[in-house]
């Protein structure tokens, strides 16, 4: 067990490294994307504060509350520009193109480097800037947080992570049997533009539907501000738990039924 | 080292006509109809063999290969490599086995190759000291001291083959997959690495499996072919047996000193010599077929009889040796002709 932990920390070293590397090959395009994804936080921020101008909640939620919730919404949206998009895009390519067939005869764990291999580096600037976006709401609400508060804003962030990896990997799964799915990115991707906004803004069969995506940001940013409820922990640990084993078990599923590109 | 009994693999695939129409009616109702890629096909490797596939495109060659890999699950039959099952894919078969396919690259685009080399040290845990001897190795065995540190989309197609030899070589495999190693590159090109994977038979004595487009590759590298078609093992044995079996006849080109009459295929001098028969006749070159019993007998008479100003005898090219093969195998065959639609699927290669 202890092996195969240090074998993969190994690997993910690896592949950071490979991607700095990388990365190197590309310098205008790194300095050109940070500025890039600052300018998309400052306006996201706009935008709240103008429909604040109007009304003094969303959904029963200040200003401040709002901007610790975004900061999560662009905290995990960074998480999914780093590792999530990249590989996934290229699961497909890989499955297309027959690349696969390499990864699958290499004594590693395929799920693991298909999802780890790539990584874009400076999109943690966009974690970063989340995090900053939720130090700002906590201060300028003077907000008081307990370390107990802290323990289940950082337990929910990464179920979080944990959940949309979930998610993300068993949709592109589908292109082992559809072999093009791009698309399929884009609709996640809006999908997941609706967590932008506390869950309770949200009412009906709208609620049930975007009830998964909502719930990524409103959890962890509820136990920052105190509107948690504690069966709002278990729903996420018991979805984070359920959604990682389907989808190991339809990776393994998937690889069963894998039919490779021809030469 | 490979032991295969009465492996099938069918496929489900999607048959539709052209047009707009038709493709607009499959993606609505689909229609499926089995494939046998692989039916009933049986066979041993020992260690340390080289064996090449021959086959025409979509024969089963590369979906043998693929169950062979563990990357695709056998409809039936028995399958071991190494003394494991290859599908379940255990990283300690993985560790063994290596795969090259000459029309796919493995190698980081952007970076150079050595790159590469260390992701695959990560992967195979191949400790510091074999990792160094085993990189200079290959690297001085395939010449790729001035390739090495160019990023791979700057190098040729044949220094960028060298170097997918030489990653997939790292960690010592004892078995060794080569999907087309030589497709696409030049004649210089294609010897070098023929050379080099004689070589690495020979050092590390590792098994090799070897399909190409190329008969060169195989008649150079194998004694011994396996002939697949439809699913079917055609022939297992030495290459020299193939073609006095298939082949038993050689070919005979003669050409006329100009000014000699034009010849004409049906009244010409060899037509009352026995076992010859004309291929060929173009102005003032003849092709004959002579079997090899005759030859001797036919070219004394050539010599003395006809004015002919240059001749030479030819063991018929593989090409034709394997296409006459499969006329002979394939007619026979035709009662489990198992392609439900026309041939045309012989375009794809499975």
């Amino acid at each position: 067990m202890w092996r195969a932990v240090k074998k993969y920390a190994r690997l993910f070293r690896e592949f950071i490294r490979t991607c700095i590397v990388e990365e190197m090959e590309y310098r205008a395009h790194f300095v050109s994307n940070v500025f890039m994804s600052m300018l998309l936080l400052a306006l996201s921020v706009l935008t709240v504060q103008l429909y604040f101008y109007r009304a003094p909640s969303i959904g029963n939620w200040t200003f401040d509350q709002v901007m610790i919730l975004l900061g999560v919404f662009q905290a995990l949206q960074g998480c999914i520009d780093f590792y999530l998009q990249p590989n996934m895009n290229r699961l497909v390519q890989h499955i297309r193109k027959g690349t696969l067939d390499y990864i699958l005869t290499k004594p590693v764990d395929s799920m693991f480097f298909c999802s780890f291999r790539h990584l874009v580096l400076w999109r943690l600037v966009d974690v970063a800037g989340g995090f900053a976006l939720v130090g700002y709401g906590l201060w300028h609400g003077s907000i008081p947080v307990t370390v107990w508060q802290w323990f289940l804003f950082v337990l929910l962030f990464l179920t979080a992570v944990a959940i949309l990896y979930a998610l993300w990997m068993a949709m592109m799964m589908f292109s082992f049997w559809a072999v093009k799915v791009d698309n399929l990115s884009y609709l996640f991707q809006s999908l997941f533009e609706t967590a932008r906004v506390p869950m309770s803004v949200y009412r009906g069969i709208v609620l049930v539907v975007l009830m998964p995506m909502a719930c990524l940001t409103t959890f962890p940013a509820a136990a920052l501000v105190n509107k948690l409820h504690s069966q709002d922990v278990l729903i996420m640990l018991g979805l984070a738990v359920g959604m990682l084993v389907s989808a190991r078990w339809l990776w393994n599923y998937a690889l069963r039924h894998y039919t490779s590109a021809s030469s | 080292m490979i032991d295969v009994k009465d492996l099938t693999k069918h496929y489900k695939v999607h048959v539709r006509e052209s047009g707009l129409r038709a493709a607009l009616k499959s993606l609505v109702n689909r229609k499926f109809r089995d494939v046998r890629a692989v039916d009933g096909i049986s066979f041993q490797i020992a260690e340390g063999e080289m064996v090449g596939f021959l086959g025409p495109n979509g024969a089963g060659k590369t979906t043998t290969m693929k169950l062979l890999t563990g990357l695709l699950h056998p409809t039936s039959g028995e399958l071991r490599v190494g003394g494991f099952v290859p599908f379940k894919q255990s990283n300690e078969f993985k560790r063994n086995i290596s795969l090259v396919m000459g029309q796919k690259s493995q190698l980081i685009w952007d970076l150079p190759a050595s790159e590469t080399f260390e992701v695959h040290r990560a992967i195979y845990e191949i400790d510091d000291r074999s990792f160094k001897k085993q990189r200079d190795g290959l690297v001085e065995l395939l010449q790729l001291q001035a390739v090495i540190d160019k990023p791979v989309r700057q190098l040729s197609l044949g220094e960028r083959m060298k170097c997918e030899l030489a990653a997939s070589l790292l960690h010592q495999p004892k078995l060794v997959f080569l999907d087309e190693p030589t497709i696409g590159l030049d004649v210089h090109m294609q010897e070098a690495v023929r050379q080099f994977i004689q070589a690495y038979n020979q050092e590390f004595k590792a098994t090799i499996l070897l399909t190409s487009h190329y008969m060169t590759d195989v008649s150079a590298l194998c004694e011994r072919v396996m002939v697949i078609n439809r699913g079917h093992l055609l022939y297992d044995g030495k290459i020299s047996e193939l073609i006095s079996r298939f082949a038993p006849n050689k070919r005979l080109t003669l050409q006329f000193a100009p000014g000699s009459a034009e010849m004409q295929a049906d009244d010409g001098p060899w037509s009352t010599w026995g076992d010859v028969r004309v291929v060929r006749v173009e102005g003032l070159v003849v092709e004959l077929e002579v079997s090899r019993e005759a030859m001797s007998d036919v070219v004394q008479r050539v010599l003395s009889q006809l004015p002919i100003q240059d001749f030479t005898v030819e063991d018929p090219s593989l090409e034709d040796v394997i296409g006459q093969a499969f006329n002979v195998e394939t007619s026979k065959r035709e009662d489990d002709f198992h392609f439900n639609g026309h041939g045309a699927d012989d375009g794809d290669d499975w």
